[in-house]
């Protein structure tokens, strides 16, 4: 009966009153990134008989060869870095979630340049969604981590609890710098390229498979101004070390969350309205 | 004796007008200009035709008129009517070598644009649901294109950073009314995609005010809001969504949007499997499920098959008579423009032309564009 009722209702407004039919801005940009992310994770697994698996297989072999080839020469030189091939993956998804949200943030005001010529979109919302995807992928190379730590009895302590807090400020971070990148590949497309060497010196620079206490002195203090320090050390407290991080691991990332996101918004703002002359 | 090419080595010349574009009753001058040669050892033969017409009255020429060549280094004649005109010199040297050189020029007949010109309010009336003040757009072209940084950095170190002006709209004024179909006419480059873009709000005016009242929705076109990899229901949804559209609003109206396009079957196929109307189909379903306040259509709907087109086009009809609809279309086909609209503005190289009632200025548009 309430069933009928209701489909009589339905069946008056099959003229749509214009009100119904659209989202209010806010609400609207929040289910375009939705979509948008719903596209890409379609479009990344569509056809690919392992799917998801991926996600998972890659660190894992990563991790692998790495660990294969540089465990004995860490264990002698430092005894404290724990178990060196959760060290080594926890270092390095969290590096690839922020070369993947920035790299593909950056493409992605190019890539919705036809959409962007015709319809009157938030255009902070294609970085934003990049940023998103790639926090999304992280979640799921979770799981490679969790083979780890069950592969090497390595169980989590309550401090796993606080994980989402270093991943979600790596986001901000990330958005910062997908904003600006984005703004500035539109300009200047050679900031694509250049970018690539940036990721893969910045990987060198960060200790992944190396730890701080084999670096010089010199070196340590520099650390301190690499954001993707800052990031993976509070992740491997929580995860591998079992520890509170230290404050200045904190205010580390949440400085430079802040820093990123404040010039990404006033470049991106800035220069938004003149995309359209240059994509 | 020399031959043809050695000689057109020698010499070339042009043609000179006072005017690329003048009103009727106005004279027109044409000139002669010569050079590697002395221009007194030459005869001319001056011509015009309207219209590519070489019916009596349509063309004349001085050679036709008075039986021989001029010495005239220039001409002037009055245009008989309105028109596209097509101007040819002949220049022959002393040993009879010619050369032919044609220029367009357009005459226009100020009677029937001045009647056409709109007053406007200064504060648009409740009904008006998009109004364009006095919008001019200015891009500024570089005058080299920098794409990479160090061509920019070498080229701002040096001081040789320019840029050239260039006025793709020109103080456009009009107003469009609720459930009116308002049609934008004018040949490629004209402006009006420019005009568009404003309107749609993803291009901001250089000066003028376009104050939009209400939801658009335009047609998206292939490769922008559509994924290839994705099946139609899937790029439905993402459509939709760029839309604005209301999730459940999506759900509730899906069957229609389907029934629509008539892609049933098709609704779990990539879309890379389906050919460009049919593309063209979905985004026209999906953009007029509900009664926007404001719906675009461009060239995105010639894509489709004629059987469909005439589907979109009682549809766009049905929502002009529903009086809710605003429908702005833009196309340079002007028989689409002539079924749909009741209204049209023309812009020509940037400048409002005309605007009036569908018939008076697809006229004169027909007349002066074919």
């Amino acid at each position: 009966m309430a069933k009928e009722i209701e489909q009589s209702l339905t069946g008056e407004a099959m003229a749509p009153a214009a009100s119904d039919a659209w989202y209010p801005t806010r609400q609207r940009d929040v289910y375009i990134i939705r979509q948008l992310v719903t596209r890409d994770f379609k479009l990344k697994y569509r056809r690919s008989t392992l799917g998801v698996a991926w996600s998972v297989l890659n660190p894992l072999l990563m991790m692998a060869v790495m660990a294969a080839v540089f465990s004995q020469f860490m264990a002698q030189r430092d005894p404290t870095i724990g178990n060196y091939p959760l060290y080594l993956i926890l270092g390095n998804t969290a590096f690839t979630l922020m070369n993947d949200a920035t790299s593909q943030g950056m493409r992605s005001i190019i890539d919705a340049s036809s959409l962007l010529k015709k319809v009157k979109i938030n255009r902070y919302v294609f970085p934003v969604q990049k940023v998103l995807f790639a926090v999304l992928n992280y979640v799921f190379s979770l799981v490679a981590v969790a083979i780890v730590m069950l592969f090497f009895h390595v169980l989590p302590t309550a401090h796993a609890l606080l994980l989402p807090v270093p991943v979600a400020l790596l986001a901000v971070f990330c958005i910062g710098l997908a904003l600006l990148l984005s703004t500035a590949s539109v300009f200047f497309r050679d900031v694509i390229h250049l970018w690539s060497v940036v990721i893969t010196a910045w990987t060198y620079a960060t200790p992944l498979f190396y730890s701080t206490n084999i670096l010089p002195a010199w070196m340590v203090r520099l650390e301190l101004f690499n954001p993707m320090y800052h990031y993976v050390t509070f992740i491997r407290d929580v995860m591998l070390w079992h520890q509170l991080p230290a404050l200045s691991t904190v205010l580390g990332c949440i400085v430079c969350a802040a820093i990123s996101l404040a010039i990404g918004i006033v470049v991106f703002r800035k220069n938004e309205r003149k995309f359209i002359l240059y994509i | 004796m020399t031959d043809r090419l050695e000689n057109s080595g020698k010499w070339g010349g042009y043609l000179e007008v006072s005017a690329e574009e003048i009103t009727l009753g106005e004279p027109l001058t044409m000139s002669a200009v010569v050079f590697g040669a002395p221009i007194e050892g030459f005869t001319y033969n001056y011509g015009w035709s309207r219209n590519g017409s070489w019916e009596p009255g349509e063309w004349e020429t001085t050679f036709a008129r008075t039986g021989a060549r001029t010495r005239q280094t220039s001409y002037t004649f009055t245009p008989p009517k309105a028109g596209k005109y097509m101007l040819y010199l002949d220049f022959v040297d002393e040993n009879g070598l010619q050369l032919t050189i044609q220029r367009p020029v357009t005459v226009i007949d100020a009677e029937i644009m001045r009647a056409d010109t709109e007053e406007l309010p200064d504060v648009p009336g409740d009904d008006v649901i998009i109004s364009v003040r006095d919008v001019s757009m200015i891009f500024n072209m570089a005058s080299e294109q920098f794409n990479s940084l160090k061509e920019y950095a070498i080229a701002l170190a040096r001081g040789e950073l320019r840029f050239k002006e260039f006025r793709a709209l020109n103080h456009i004024n009009f107003d469009i009314r609720r459930g009116e179909s308002f049609g934008l006419v004018g040949t490629n480059g004209s402006g009006k995609s420019t005009m568009l873009k404003i309107i749609a709000g993803v291009l901001d005016a250089s000066e003028g005010s376009c104050t939009v009242r209400g939801t658009i929705a335009p047609l998206i076109e292939l490769g922008a809001g559509f994924d290839m990899e994705l099946t139609a229901a899937e790029n439905i949804y993402l459509n939709g969504s760029l839309l604005g559209y209301r999730k459940e609003f999506i759900d509730e109206h899906f069957d229609d949007i389907v029934a629509f396009a008539e892609l049933e079957e098709f609704m779990d196929m990539p879309l890379k499997n389906y050919s460009s109307g049919m593309v063209a189909r979905i985004a026209f379903a999906v953009a007029t499920i509900t009664e926007p306040d404001i719906l675009i259509v461009d060239e995105t709907l010639s894509v489709g098959d004629f059987l469909f087109q005439r589907k979109c086009e009682q549809r766009i009809q049905e929502l002009v008579d529903s009086k809710n609809v605003t429908v702005l279309l833009v196309s340079h086909s002007i028989e689409l423009v002539e079924r749909i609209c009741q209204r049209v503005c023309w812009i020509e190289k940037g400048q409002q032309r005309m605007i009036g009632p569908v018939d008076k200025v697809c006229a004169a548009y027909k007349s002066l564009s074919e």
